[in-house]
């Protein structure tokens, strides 16, 4: 019964993408989450979104635009983090709606205001090319190759950027990657999960991880393990309903936070 | 005291330093050679912190040369010589997914390459940091559940993972008890006698000046450099420093 969905090629596509995603979106999460970033996943989602409008009017591959469009938000809001004295939260919260209006006006002008959009925006298993397994396949491993590398100093940096400058880590060039590379994620994931619907698949895996209070490699895997087991649970869901795979997914997520949260009260 | 090295650590010159034409810092000149013990010490407020954060490198001052191991501060790239154990250290977040080994690791971050794992270099020298702070036991503890006291062992440790050269200390006995702060000046004592480590350690409570001092800064926007702290330093001194009465001193107590 549960093996049914493999039958048809394009569950094993979103099965494939989902499974990275999963990856990608909780790893990455992890720094987001310590950094007090997480709502720059959202910010970067809906900054995504306008290159997906272009890509939708224009006529060019939306995910690829996408993944332009969020890596040039990711560094305009690091550059003004670092060089105005701007509350953080506040220009995540202008980039958002500026991003959100941008791409509204951009979708309703090309006359584009169609089910595509939808899918962006929710998330459709359904909509899984063999072209978007190979997009998200390219990046994810650029993307993941660079968490791994970097990963000591991106956990001293959320630590305290402070004292991991005064040792000698480059932390404006790292802080710099860690944005591009969440921006790729972000852009990448829309597909599957929707712009409207991929920050909490960043950001709800970590939180949980953190209630069981245990070490840095340990909440990774934690993180991990909750993501992929949502991202299929979630799927799985949206495949014998027919539900928009994004809302399924955060609903898992959420579910297994609100678990973990229960299970590790004091 | 004899200076053991002609090339000061940290040669500081006519530093300035002013945020919206207020001046917090004026025209100080210090030098910090090997080896030495030094406190730095002043009022809320008067600029110590910030005279640290200038030394390494997190701001920049106004006018004047700030120079470590000789080099201008911009080519200096050797800071894992320098060990920074911040003044917040005490207040760290609670839910920081990290044990004690954890945090103490990343005293070798800045030496790894990229894809590596540590080296039995790297593994020693972070027991050798645990094993001086006596955090060995805490190792797999989470670092939200420690003491005040422990934690701030934990965050020293971190700093000699590095093996630095100096330490430098802003406020460390924020949140540790009397017990723990005794200890803790004699572990700082042992360091730079043992070790031969430069210390260098910010406090606005001149109650807890340890015996061990060779040099004593006061900085209260501009700085007074007490060559032999235990003679030199006068009731009137601290009066004016502090201004407050100075029999407040003797009494082991701040109420500025």
């Amino acid at each position: 019964m549960m093996l049914e969905m493999f039958e048809y090629e394009f569950m094993q596509r979103a099965f494939i993408a989902g499974i990275l995603i999963a990856t990608l979106a909780s790893i990455s999460g992890t720094f987001i989450v310590l950094k007090r970033y997480s709502l720059m996943s959202e910010t970067l989602a809906h900054s995504a979104l306008v290159g997906v409008a272009v890509g939708l009017v224009a006529g060019y591959n939306p995910l690829w635009m996408a993944v332009i469009v969020a890596i040039i938000s990711a560094w305009i809001i690091e550059y003004l983090r670092t060089s105005f004295s701007l509350y953080s939260d506040a220009i995540l919260s202008i980039l958002l709606s500026g991003s959100l209006a941008i791409a509204i006006i951009i979708v309703s002008l090309g006359g584009a205001f169609n089910n595509s959009l939808f899918s962006y925006l929710f998330g459709s298993i359904l909509s899984v090319s063999s072209e978007d397994v190979v997009t998200i396949s390219i990046f994810g491993s650029v993307a993941l190759a660079l968490l791994i590398a970097f990963s000591r100093e991106l956990y001293f940096i959320a630590y305290d950027e402070e004292v991991a400058k005064t040792s000698g880590i480059r932390v404006k060039f790292l802080n710099f990657l860690l944005v591009t590379v969440v921006a790729i994620i972000i852009a990448l994931s829309i597909r599957v999960v929707g712009s409207l619907l991929i920050g909490a698949l960043m950001v709800i895996p970590t939180v949980a991880a953190l209630q069981y209070r245990v070490g840095f490699l340990n909440t990774v895997l934690i993180s991990l393990f909750i993501a992929l087991f949502s991202v299929v649970a979630g799927m799985t869901l949206s495949f014998y309903f027919s539900l928009p795979s994004g809302a399924t997914i955060v609903l898992c997520v959420i579910s297994i936070f609100i678990i973990s949260l229960v299970v590790n009260k004091k | 005291m004899s200076l053991k090295f002609k090339v000061p650590i940290f040669d500081v010159k006519n530093l300035n330093f002013s945020v919206r034409g207020q001046n917090i810092l004026s025209n100080i000149s210090l030098e910090i050679f090997n080896g030495e013990y030094v406190a730095i010490i002043g009022p809320n407020g008067g600029g110590k912190t910030t005279l640290i954060r200038m030394l390494l490198g997190l701001d920049a001052p106004t006018d004047g040369s700030i120079k470590l191991y000789g080099k201008k501060i911009k080519n200096f790239k050797e800071w894992h010589k320098i060990g920074y154990v911040p003044q917040r250290a005490s207040l760290v977040d609670v839910n920081f997914p990290a044990t004690v080994e954890d945090i103490v690791k990343m005293g070798r971050v800045s030496k790894l390459g990229f894809f590596k794992g540590m080296s039995q270099e790297d593994k020693n020298a972070v027991k050798d940091a645990m094993v001086k702070m006596d955090v060995v036991n805490l190792k797999d503890k989470m670092v939200g559940t420690l003491s005040g006291g422990q934690r701030q062992r934990v965050m020293i440790a971190r700093a000699l993972a590095s093996n630095p050269e100096i330490l430098i200390l802003d406020e460390p006995n924020t949140g540790v008890d009397m017990v723990s702060q005794k200890n803790f000046y004699a572990l700082l004592g042992k360091l730079n006698r043992e070790e031969n480590i430069t210390i260098v350690f910010i406090t606005h409570d001149i109650g807890v000046i340890a015996d061990d001092i060779g040099r004593l800064f006061t900085i209260n926007q501009k700085a007074t450099i007490c060559n032999n702290p235990k003679e030199t330093l006068s009731c009137e001194d601290m009066s004016e420093l502090y201004g407050i009465e100075a029999h407040l001193i003797h009494n082991h107590r701040h109420e500025h």
